[in-house]
């Protein structure tokens, strides 16, 4: 019996990898912990792109099978996730990662590997510059900072703003952008204050906020930790200063909050705002779904696209796959998406347009005024 | 002179937050500080209690519907339950072997608890909804110019001096608290006078297990956000607290809560937010290196 049981083991795991005969795209994303729905978003588009490529035939005939890798939004995961990528025969470019601190440690692993891979989400500035095996089909921090300080001065007239960040890559990225064009454009940064991942008492600093009266507050992290310090600050009596962030604030745990009423954010992606090309997928996401598709679901459903574009034309070579994505430089050969068209410039990095959305009513709806 | 006013009345609300933080600190350091006092163990699970605490409150306001209050008052019994299992499952058994066994399981407890509350739970921040957040505690209690205090905060302070009043009269003034000053000087004789050593331990753990639940579930409504590794960071700095006051001594905890507490506040408050644990931290250890027993930990010659 014992033998019979192992027989079929074992039968079942070979016939298992003779019938896998299809194209592993991995998503490397947080799926679990305080940022599983940002990695939500991405597994969604993801996997809503490769059953469309599927239905039509596939890649030469092969399937797309998405993996999905968890890796939490921690760096040092990230890191093991990376190493257990770059060592898979199967794995000839990789969909990921999410976060800014997470890309920064998966990096090098990729590059040792000469491993191909395509950040939908990263946008803190050094990483493209940092390896020739890296890509992203989303703008940069720099981008984004120096945007929204250009409209919050010209749309909202506000003249005073106090930065509170995260200590991470991506938070500190972009409040350096956000300070450089502020100094420019003439608005005061009353102060700036950290805080750590790991707490959740922001009350020392807000009460220095509150001393120092700002029109409004910028604050640069990501949704989990930010609807807290929104109600503890309105809680310390914070009441006419408004609140505004970037693209990690984009999420629907922000609306569930009374207090964020107002708060205003800057995206890579809006259903309403986008070209023709996003109606067909905003109608096939929500009737998969249920519910309107996020910048995360359309950037990397363009991501798995911009892979399989490359593995059809050059097949499962890693430096040839590399070659070919750095090729996409010029307007003419972009990927058009449903969320803009992508081209990479010499470090891998792109430029595409950013929008405001804002809470209003307890919903997230796009900004009345969008700066162009 | 209005800058002047400005300073002070920063200074004055970073107190106020400073000592609210401290006081939960010591609510959670009198559990670690009176479980060493009595067996000599650091109860690393205790973190986990303080984090189950939050969560059973949330869990039995937002999903049973029950009123805060009642809830808080059921929070700390049930907490003082699990203190007594988690000492009769995981410390009675290896009473008689090397500190070194129970030290490494409670390090496993609380790996277990911490998962396991991360399997009931998920790992998503929790928060009380508005509506199910009892109103009172978002009114301001008392403003002097821009300083306030709000009800929370002063339910928090008067719940947390309160209970070490309560604690130090247990200790001194009852049969149990006799009993367990004499377990924490010598064992084998207590057991020898007719002292049930194990049920005075087992009193000890509920004592202690109360108390932490009992700042989870302030905490948990303080902040407004409870997630299953929340024990690790406050078992640490209230660990650290009651070092800091000298370990094994009930008042030597209050006193050291409230020292990291504002050490804290004002470190992030003054100093840079960036190293605000740093901060706290380097003031546990400034402390440590000029009195190795704590601020009280020689004075006061009993350990409960």
């Amino acid at each position: 019996m014992k033998r019979l049981c192992c027989f079929l083991f074992a039968w079942i795991l070979l016939t298992g990898v003779v019938w896998a005969d299809s194209i592993k795209i991995p998503i490397a994303a947080p799926f679990t912990g305080p940022l599983a729905s940002f990695g939500e978003g991405m597994k969604n588009g993801a996997l809503l792109k490769a059953e469309e490529i599927n239905a039509a035939g596939g890649i030469n005939g092969k399937n797309v099978e998405i993996v999905l890798e968890d890796e939490l939004c921690d760096p040092k995961e990230a890191a093991m996730v990376a190493t257990k990528l770059a060592n898979d025969p199967k794995v000839s470019v990789v969909v990921g990662h999410l976060c800014s601190s997470s890309t920064l440690a998966a990096l090098p692993v990729y590059r040792g590997a000469k491993l191909p891979a395509i950040s939908p989400a990263s946008t803190n500035v050094s990483i493209g510059k940092m390896s020739p095996y890296y890509f992203r089909n989303v703008y940069k921090d720099d981008f984004q900072g120096l945007f929204l300080a250009k409209y919050v001065k010209t749309v909202k007239g506000y003249k005073k703003v106090a930065i509170f960040y995260e200590v991470n890559d991506y938070s500190m990225g972009l409040m350096l952008a956000f300070m450089k064009e502020a100094k420019k454009l003439g608005i005061k940064i009353l102060g700036t204050e950290a805080y750590t991942a790991d707490t959740t008492d922001f009350k020392p600093q807000l009460t220095k906020f509150k001393m120092m009266k700002p029109d409004a507050i910028f604050i640069p992290g990501y949704a989990p930790h930010e609807t807290i310090i929104i109600s503890q600050a309105r809680s310390l009596g914070i009441k006419n200063v408004a609140f505004f962030g970037a693209d990690g604030l984009d999420d629907d745990l922000m609306v569930k909050n009374p207090d964020t009423e107002g708060l205003f954010v800057t995206t890579p992606f809006l259903p309403d705002k986008a070209g023709p090309q996003a109606a067909g997928f905003v109608k096939a996401y929500r009737k998969k779904y249920g519910k309107d598709p996020n910048w995360f679901a359309a950037n990397t459903y363009d991501a798995v696209g911009i892979c399989a574009q490359a593995i059809k034309a050059v097949g499962q070579n890693r430096e040839k796959i590399r070659d070919y994505l750095a090729s996409i430089n010029s307007k003419d050969k972009a990927y058009d998406g449903v969320a803009g068209k992508t081209y990479f410039d010499k470090n891998g990095d792109c430029l595409k347009e950013a929008f405001v959305k804002k809470i209003k009513n307890g919903k997230w709806v796009s900004a009345e005024k969008q700066l162009q | 002179m209005e800058n002047l006013l400005d300073q002070s009345s920063l200074f004055l609300q970073q107190l106020v937050n400073g000592i609210t933080l401290g006081g939960v600190y010591a609510l959670i350091a009198v559990g670690y500080t009176m479980v060493y006092g009595v067996i000599q163990l650091i109860n690393f699970a205790h973190g986990e209690i303080y984090m189950l605490g939050a969560f059973l409150a949330y869990t039995m306001v937002t999903v049973l519907g029950i009123p805060f209050f009642a809830a808080f008052i059921l929070t700390i019994l049930v907490c003082a339950c699990f203190g007594v299992i988690l000492d009769f499952v995981a410390y009675r058994p290896l009473r008689k072997a090397p500190r070194l066994a129970a030290l490494i399981t409670a390090i496993g407890m609380s790996i277990f608890l911490q998962n396991l509350a991360l399997m009931i739970w998920g790992s998503q921040i929790k928060s009380y909804p508005r509506d199910m957040f009892p109103a009172i505690f978002l009114k301001p209690a008392l403003s002097i110019g821009e300083v306030s205090m709000t009800w929370i905060q002063v339910f928090m302070l008067s719940i947390t001096v309160l209970f070490m009043v309560i604690l130090h009269l247990i200790i001194h003034k009852t049969k149990i608290g006799t009993a367990m000053r004499a377990v924490s000087q010598d064992k084998t004789t207590s057991a020898l006078m007719g002292i049930g050593v194990n049920r005075v331990i087992a009193f000890t753990f509920a004592i202690g297990s109360a108390m932490g639940g009992m700042a989870g579930a302030l905490v948990g409504l303080y902040y407004n956000a409870i997630f299953p590794t929340m024990g690790y960071i406050a078992g640490i700095k209230a660990f650290a607290a009651a070092v800091l006051g000298g370990i094994g001594s009930v008042p030597g905890a209050m006193l050291g809560g409230g020292v990291l507490g504002i050490a804290e506040v004002m470190g992030a408050g003054y100093i840079s937010s960036e190293y605000r644990d740093g901060i706290s931290y380097a003031v546990m250890i400034a402390v440590i290196l000029f009195k190795p027993s704590g601020l009280i930990g020689r004075q006061i010659g009993e350990k409960v």
